[in-house]
């Protein structure tokens, strides 16, 4: 007779089948997979878009730097580039001349390169309408009167003056109202402002004859005020280097 | 399982080298088509994976993966139009199923197995259970869903079928 545990381990004799291999790996890596799986996250960044917000963000930055540094280089030299280049002093009719010459020229400029002038640039333009050429801004009253100065100069007048007094052409009117580059326009503009603004008198001896000048410088020794007669002897020396001063002259205008 | 569920792959490779061979068996058993067997061994896996996180150790792992096993059985029955938990008693089928005169002249093991085969449903599970899942009478009835009484009434009857297709030379 057969009891229980004999049918337990007959049956256990019988064919032990086994599940497939390819059962086993498909079920093991179904397994591996759930346990790797992550939440999923409330947005889904999937394929391009996990690249939208960086770079979103990377372009805004490199725009923002680029407007910046663009703006602050620009600024400058469209102050320059805007800056009507300054009426010649002598003839008084000549700044208008120039400033009709400047016209076509700066008409094309650009309506926005217009509006960004800087308060100085418009000062120096209004300097030239011919009305105020007639008076000094700023008379010198130790100076004899001068020929009607202008409140504005650059280097292109004080050489138009220095050939017409050493007989030299004088430069053509258009090349005078040819914008010059931008360097060298930003450095007369500071040059002219400085000078303007701590010795308006040898500004406005800069404009006059030589003799006239001279005879300035003279009555500025006369006057005890060598200070101003020496700044103003060595600037003409500067500005006419080849001129000789007569013996009468130069006593009277050389420090003593 | 509460390793695996907690994010240990190693701990599910214990868990599956451990049960593999006797769940695949108690099913293929049951269902006597392996191409069948295969995809509800599959499955119950696959259940006890998705089921990671949801489970709680109130009794045997084993229990609980033949609890899942044993519904699939009761779901695939009943789409063949058949009822795991009806068979009982003695039918039909199992009458003209009679070990003892379908083995005559084979060897015992065949006979044990041709009269396991030919065990109603309910009885046959409950032996495989018992044999292959290694549960008690208790864990049968929580598997199967039924009272202890009916678990032990029909792991007594499949024995004793057995039995007697063992002893039937």
């Amino acid at each position: 007779m057969t009891d229980d545990g004999d049918i337990s381990r007959r049956y256990r004799e019988l064919a032990r089948e086994e599940p497939p291999r390819h059962l086993d790996d498909a079920i093991r890596a179904a397994a591996r997979r759930a346990v790797g799986t992550r939440p999923a996250p409330l947005v889904v960044p999937t394929g391009r878009q996990r690249w939208y917000f960086p770079l979103a963000a990377a372009a805004v930055i490199v725009l923002a730097v680029a407007v910046t540094l663009h703006v602050e280089r620009e600024q400058p030299g469209e102050e320059i580039a805007s800056a009507p280049p300054a009426p010649a002093a002598s003839p008084p009719l000549e700044p208008r001349a120039e400033a009709q010459a400047q016209k076509p020229q700066s008409a094309p400029q650009p309506e926005r390169r217009r509006k960004t002038e800087s308060a100085e640039s418009r000062e120096l333009r209004d300097a030239a309408p011919p009305a105020e050429l007639q008076k000094a801004p700023e008379p010198v009253p130790t100076l004899p009167p001068a020929p009607p100065p202008v409140g504005t100069q650059d280097a292109i007048s004080s050489a138009q003056q220095l050939a017409k007094v050493e007989g030299a052409p004088p430069p053509v009117a258009g090349a005078a109202a040819r914008p010059a580059p931008a360097p060298k326009a930003s450095a007369q503009l500071r040059r002219f402002d400085e000078g303007a603004r701590s010795a308006p008198s040898l500004s406005a001896s800069a404009l006059q004859s030589p003799e006239q000048w001279l005879q300035g410088l003279a009555d500025l020794r006369k006057q005890g005020r060598h200070d101003e007669a020496d700044r103003s002897l060595a600037e003409f020396r500067k500005r006419y280097p080849g001129y000789r001063i007569p013996e009468a002259m130069l006593e009277k205008v050389e420090k003593r | 399982m509460l390793a695996y569920g907690g994010g240990d792959a190693g701990a599910f490779e214990t868990l599956y080298g451990r049960h593999r061979g006797r769940l695949f068996r108690f099913i293929l058993r049951a269902v006597k088509d392996r191409g069948v067997a295969e995809e509800l061994f599959q499955e119950a896996w696959v259940r006890v994976i998705e089921s990671r996180s949801r489970y709680a150790p109130k009794a045997r792992f084993s229990t609980w993966l033949y609890t899942i096993a044993h519904n699939l059985l009761v779901d695939h029955w009943r789409k063949k139009g058949l009822s795991l938990v009806s068979l009982d008693g003695e039918d039909a089928a199992s009458e003209s199923a009679n070990p003892a005169r379908q083995a005559e002249g084979r060897e015992a093991l065949a006979r044990l197995l041709h009269a396991l085969e030919a065990l109603p449903a309910a009885q046959r599970e409950a032996f495989l259970l018992h044999e292959e899942g290694g549960l008690s009478v208790a864990e049968i009835a929580a598997v199967t869903g039924a009272g202890e009484e009916a678990a032990k009434s029909r792991l007594r009857y499949a024995m004793a079928k057995l039995k007697a297709a063992v002893d039937d030379n």
